[in-house]
């Protein structure tokens, strides 16, 4: 019987796993518990690939200690914001942090090219809860059409080259609303390119 | 059933309720927002949604910034050096400094770009 070699087979398994990985020896095949990241604290890494890849190019590559950081990052700002916001309310006394006091922080810290898109973006939420409860109907056409600017492309401006254009455009061509002078949103490159020349994202605010 | 339809576009995933999706889970945000400070009491329902939105832009911004540090190095993968090197270039995220370099910059990053002059006027 070779009965007493199972234990020996058992570390077998787990040393051909770690032969067959590359690794030489097997202790470098398993991070140690206490290395792994705490990931509720972060958001979910797919979503935060998910919206990088929509300004990239579609050759670009991204290392995954790139996603990582950008996903701390991403926790970072939202601190960063609260905690401005929550100063402000702690100041007026009040115990809630609101919508308003998130923007104004915003505003605060230099994010200022973000709060008109979120404010656009903040009353369209509202009016859509509001029509939810009021059961009220009106066309979707209507509404699209002077829904405003991109809120993605604000803080770039026409002067960004990118070796692939589509992908910059994606929020802009997929808006049917903004284009202006009648044309059908996105079209062929053509168009991308005069939008590139230009785009002046709160020409309708000025 | 409403349709995504108008709003597909902008909002990607379209906002179809209080509980329809968007782009970033709500709960998540709203728990790194309480986590930010020990005095952190109430959070309006909206704060997180226009956090959600506000992410979003924010990830736009910072990767295409790296990106443009990638470029300039003449490379097809965006690494951590080219965030860390957006980050320095880029006074509005200051805030960042001390997040991209902890974890050890290599210290070979390219020279600082200009990113400012791209930001909006």
């Amino acid at each position: 019987m070779h009965g007493d070699s199972s234990n020996s087979n058992t570390n077998t398994i787990i040393n051909n796993n770690a032969a067959n990985n590359g690794n030489a020896a097997n202790s470098n095949t398993m991070p140690p518990p206490c290395m792994v990241r705490e990931q509720d604290q972060y958001m979910p890494i797919a979503n935060v690939i998910r919206i990088m890849r929509r300004i990239l190019p579609t050759h670009a590559k991204i290392s995954d200690d790139a996603k990582e950081t950008i996903q701390e990052c991403v926790s970072e700002y939202i601190s960063f914001i609260t905690g401005e916001a929550n100063e402000r309310c702690q100041r007026e006394q009040r115990k809630t942090i609101t919508a308003e006091d998130v923007l104004w922080a915003m505003g605060k810290l230099g994010f200022d090219d973000y709060v008109e898109p979120l404010t656009v973006f903040l009353n369209r939420y509202r009016e859509n809860e509001n029509e939810r409860t009021s059961l009220r109907s009106e066309p979707m056409l209507k509404r699209g059409i002077d829904y405003g600017p991109s809120m993605m492309m604000a803080p770039y401006g026409a002067g960004f080259h990118v070796g692939h254009q589509q992908g910059i455009f994606d929020g802009v061509t997929a808006m049917g609303g903004y284009m202006r002078d009648g044309s059908s949103g996105g079209g062929g490159p053509s168009s991308q390119a005069s939008l590139a020349n230009h785009f002046d994202p709160f020409g309708q605010f000025k | 059933m409403r349709q995504a339809g108008t709003y597909s576009g902008i909002l990607s995933g379209g906002i179809s309720g209080k509980t329809g999706p968007h782009l970033l889970p709500l709960a998540r945000i709203k728990k790194i927002m309480k986590k930010s400070g020990e005095d952190v009491k109430m959070i309006s329902g909206e704060s997180p949604i226009v956090f959600s939105k506000a992410c979003e832009l924010f990830i736009k911004e910072l990767t295409q910034r790296s990106w443009m540090v990638t470029m300039q190095g003449k490379r097809r993968t965006l690494n951590k050096e080219d965030v860390a090197s957006a980050v320095m270039a880029t006074d509005l995220f200051d805030f960042l400094v001390n997040l991209v370099s902890e974890s050890g910059n290599s210290g070979e990053a390219p020279p600082p770009l200009e990113l400012d002059t791209f930001a909006s006027s």
